[in-house]
């Protein structure tokens, strides 16, 4: 049985190792961006890399998120209905679902499904690259991974992800709409009703704002830990496994500092 | 000409431990030795793809340690490197994996036909028919044949000189010659510095003007193939006998 003393010593170097590793992880990013911005203001990234990738991450995302998106709809209007039921005006439900899809679901649901869909396969592929020397063979052939496999991959990310998030968001009204009429009877006169009396602007505009920040850090996240892979399949995997917690904790994180810095 | 200047590299252990070798321009070098001595190390820090802890590698006198991001571009492009597993990226065909090995330059200026000529021509060099391997991923292709291609892509980009890694290793006896030979026509041809990392010590002593012998980090032997047959040295005796030995048993099975 260690003593109390030795205990907190252990959490302390715990605390003080994955600190280190945070500041380690965040620094190296940090260099990854600026060399990214750096190839991709000097017009070294391809523009064809850069729309085969928003094709990989945006068209074929499209389903996944927009069922995603249409369950968090009808999940919401279900659950509200539930509560809403006898207490509280029904046409306050249209509010709920519009906001709750818009400022939270939309967003985190299709970084979800990006982060399974997109981010896990760039870290397998870098990884893979890395580990197979195909990385070394791009250095050795005089040119730079940097603009040729991660800044196509972010741009893309960046761009694509508002797209696929916006479109959540609408399927998921939709949907939400139509579950509320179907389990509660409510109209979708009323339902809109409820929506447009509790809307701003600036909502949708912060479903997006997230949306960006969500499509930069998922395949930043993920580009940096393929290039960090060594150590074979079983690298590959280690990494891949880290890649995607890291991506969850991040768009979760972030997800938390956004209502108070932008919803005040 | 490419110098190692007291080149020294650890991970965990240390790798290599004060390395000098100065490779003649035009010449065919092989480095040899046990596994895990560094021989690859020393290679990648040819091209600064690993960077030694202490030390220098020098190409036609420019350091690769302390050159700038541009610089090392400049000269990784005078560089064509063979990998082990050849490194050919998966995602591209054999057309467009040795299409990589040229220039940026070149390829917005060559055009398309004269690209497609120059890698036709690589193939060739290498033995590999362009009409068959041309649009294949390689996936598609054997052992041999992705080493020949990473050979051609190497080749495409006509480099000053080219760095081998394990060459015929995982070939069959009949693919490791005809790569053996393959290296010889094409120093020979070009003009160009080779250097090969090779377990194959038979093969190192006929291709090579002179080997190289590295053990526990440190060059132990330099010289000619027949001083290396010759050596009174340990180590380097038991690598020839080992070959002499590999070859009595080749000439008895072929006998049977």
């Amino acid at each position: 049985m260690p003593s109390p003393t030795s205990a907190l010593q252990g959490l302390l170097r715990g605390v003080a190792r994955v600190t280190q590793a945070v500041a380690r992880h965040v620094g190296q990013m940090s260099l990854l961006v600026w060399h990214i911005a750096t190839a991709s203001l000097s017009g070294r990234v391809s523009f064809r890399s850069v729309i085969t990738q928003a094709h990989q991450m945006g068209v074929q995302s499209l389903p996944l998120t927009i069922v995603t998106g249409m369950l968090s709809g009808v999940v919401t209007a279900q659950q509200g209905g539930y509560q809403f039921t006898s207490s509280i005006p029904l046409y306050v439900l249209g509010s709920v679902v519009a906001e709750g899809v818009i400022l939270e679901l939309g967003p985190v649901m299709t970084a979800f499904v990006l982060i399974g869909r997109v981010g896990a396969r760039i870290t397998a592929e870098l990884g893979t690259m890395q580990v197979s020397e195909q990385i070394d063979a791009l250095y050795s052939l005089g040119r730079d991974p940097v603009p040729v496999l991660a800044a196509p991959r972010l741009i893309a990310g960046t761009v694509v992800t508002p797209l696929l998030v916006g479109l959540a968001n609408i399927a998921g009204i939709l949907s939400g709409m139509f579950a509320a009429q179907m389990t509660v009877g409510l109209g979708n006169e009323s339902f809109l009703f409820g929506a447009r009396l509790f809307w701003h602007n600036w909502d949708m505009f912060y479903s997006l704002m997230k949306a960006t920040v969500f499509g930069f850090i998922i395949p930043l996240i993920s580009c940096h830990m393929g290039f960090l892979t060594r150590g074979g399949a079983e690298g590959v995997g280690r990494s891949t496994t880290t890649s995607v917690v890291l991506m969850i904790i991040s768009v979760l994180v972030l997800d938390a500092m956004f209502p108070p810095l932008f919803l005040n | 000409m490419i110098e190692y200047r007291d080149v020294w590299k650890a991970f965990d252990l240390p790798v290599l431990s004060g390395v000098n070798l100065t490779v003649e321009t035009g010449e065919l070098i092989s480095l040899v030795g046990p596994s895990g001595t560094g021989k690859s190390v020393l290679l990648k820090t040819t091209l600064g793809l690993i960077i030694p802890d202490r030390g220098d590698a020098l190409i036609d006198g420019e350091s690769v340690v302390r050159a700038s991001r541009e610089t090392l571009h400049r000269i990784r492009r005078k560089v064509g490197y063979v990998f082990q597993y050849a490194a050919l990226f998966d995602s591209m065909n054999v057309y467009e994996n040795v299409s990589q090995g040229l220039r940026d330059d070149d390829l917005k200026t060559l055009g398309k036909r004269e690209v497609l000529r120059r890698v036709c021509q690589s193939l060739e060099d290498v033995n590999l028919d362009p009409r068959v391997v041309l649009p294949k991923l390689p996936a598609e292709l054997s052992g041999g044949m992705r080493k020949r291609v990473g050979l051609a892509r190497a080749l495409v980009g006509r480099p000053e000189v080219i760095l081998y890694d394990e060459p015929v290793t995982g070939l069959d006896p009949v693919n490791s010659a005809t790569v053996d030979q393959l290296i010889v026509k094409i120093a020979e041809k070009t003009g160009v510095t080779s250097i090969v990392v090779t377990h194959d010590i038979a093969g190192a002593l006929e291709i090579s003007g002179r080997v190289a012998l590295l053990d526990h980090g440190k060059l132990r032997f330099v010289g000619t193939p027949e001083e290396f047959r010759t050596s009174e040295d340990p180590l380097v005796h038991a690598f020839a006998d080992r070959t002499a030995a590999a070859e009595a048993a080749v000439k008895i099975m072929e006998d049977k």
